[in-house]
């Protein structure tokens, strides 16, 4: 007696789908080979929304124009936004004065070249869910000019550094944070240098300076700065506290760092030191 | 099946992964991944799986891997694994309870989950959410199941 139904069910076509989709698979983990085409979906898909969005508020508009509170309400929206945005040029200038005269003599020539060279985006959209729960932390900002923005340029958001350019695609840059699991920094606190990589957790990042815990001296609170190792960010800005010491299970020490700038609270990033010139 | 049948369960789908992505933005901190988008392409699989073989599946992988995933190929994988493993057992299944069912289709869905995470996000692996997702997502199965077999009796007339 058969002991289940008859069907008829080729491995053949089943197999060789899941063979090309696990090579593609592999191929776009290892390698990125398709995060451009992902990107640009991305980029075409926030574009529409916008669009749609700025669409659908002038029509908004157009009823809201016979009705002086809503006139109103709109003018207090502008000029908060104007706020936001005089609040993250004032914390730009602030952190450039800082630095400039901190360290012109070391960074004299990285400190020339951000002269004039800030541009302020806003934000377009940040990837909320992968943001709460995953390793991929990014954000999209509007670029309605079309500058081009080279890669790997530091972004300002909140009076700190929160993350790097990392592509453009349509009128949008991708940044990436430093919570992003593939993002590495090298900071340092008073006792320690160390290359901190993103936790894939929102504001936390990690690293293992290579010291005892004895030899440690830093405490919870202690407050965690570029080192400026990379040659990205500038030296000794302020980016952080650490918010934890621990073991690791290989028996390393942990040092838990919370980040300054929160990207859920900003509306307006800084982008420094952008060299190419408008299109 | 007509192009514009396709259209359809396709769109159905995209709203179920959009409609993920909407949600679990607040559910995951308490531990809950629900899967819409999953559960309502195995629905598709297990109501008609004379329409819906090893290439269809792998087209509506491609394009939710577009819009949706964070590396490319991922969903592809997922659907014509299921998609077989669903026409494997489609007899089997006729006579499986709601209970039976929902149990199956909440341990799949759950399976993509932790792939996911294990392939995707390693750092953010939960075990606490896997369990709280399976029970979340078989609850969840039932509404899907109903819903979508009155859309499909609607947008099919089947009498």
């Amino acid at each position: 007696m058969a002991r289940t139904t008859p069907t008829y069910t080729p491995i053949r076509n089943y197999a060789i789908g899941f063979f090309l989709s696990a090579f593609l698979l592999f191929s776009d983990i290892n390698y990125e080979s398709f995060s451009g085409l992902r990107g640009t979906a991305k980029a075409a898909t926030l574009y529409v929304k916008l669009s749609s969005n700025r669409f659908l508020h002038n029509i908004g508009d157009i009823f809201s124009s016979f009705q002086e509170s809503n006139n109103l309400i709109q003018e207090n929206t502008n000029l908060k936004e104007e706020i936001n945005r005089i609040k993250t040029q004032n914390s730009l200038k602030n952190i450039e004065t800082l630095q400039r005269s901190k360290m012109l003599d070391s960074f004299k020539d990285l400190v020339d070249k951000f002269d004039n060279n800030i541009d302020i985006h806003k934000i377009a959209s940040i990837d909320l869910k992968n943001y709460l729960c995953c390793s991929s932390h990014k954000i999209f900002l509007q670029n309605p000019q079309k500058i081009q923005i080279k890669e790997n340029l530091p972004v300002l958001a909140g009076g700190s550094f929160i993350g790097q350019t990392s592509k453009q695609y349509l009128n949008l840059i991708e940044v990436i944070l430093f919570s992003d699991s593939n993002h590495v920094l090298p900071v340092k606190s008073d006792v320690f240098y160390c290359n901190a990589r993103g936790m894939g957790k929102p504001l936390l990042i990690s690293c293992s300076p290579k010291i005892n815990i004895k030899d440690l001296g830093s405490k919870i609170g202690d407050s965690i700065y570029t080192s400026g190792l990379g040659g990205i960010f500038i030296k000794d800005t302020k980016i952080g506290f650490i918010s934890d010491i621990s073991m690791d299970s290989a028996g390393e020490l942990e040092v838990i760092i919370t980040l300054l700038g929160n990207p859920l609270k900003e509306n307006f990033y800084g982008i420094i030191g952008n060299l190419v010139d408008e299109t | 099946m007509k192009l514009s049948n396709y259209l359809i369960i396709l769109i159905s789908i995209i709203l179920g992964f959009c409609i993920d992505t909407f949600i679990n933005q607040f559910t995951v901190q308490l531990f809950i991944e629900l899967n819409f988008g999953f559960l309502i392409f195995s629905y598709w699989i297990f109501a008609m799986p004379e329409r819906f073989h090893s290439f269809i599946p792998l087209i509506y992988g491609l394009v939710i891997d577009l819009f949706f995933s964070t590396a490319f190929g991922f969903n592809m994988l997922f659907f014509v694994a299921t998609s077989y493993v669903i026409h494997l057992y489609v007899f089997r299944f006729r006579i499986f309870s709601y209970f039976q069912l929902s149990v199956f289709f909440a341990g799949s869905s759950v399976f993509y989950i932790a792939c996911k995470y294990l392939l995707l996000s390693p750092l953010n692996y939960s075990y606490i959410l896997l369990i709280v997702s399976f029970l979340t997502n078989a609850i969840l199965w039932v509404g899907i199941y109903f819903v979508m077999r009155s859309f499909r009796r609607y947008i099919f007339q089947v009498t």
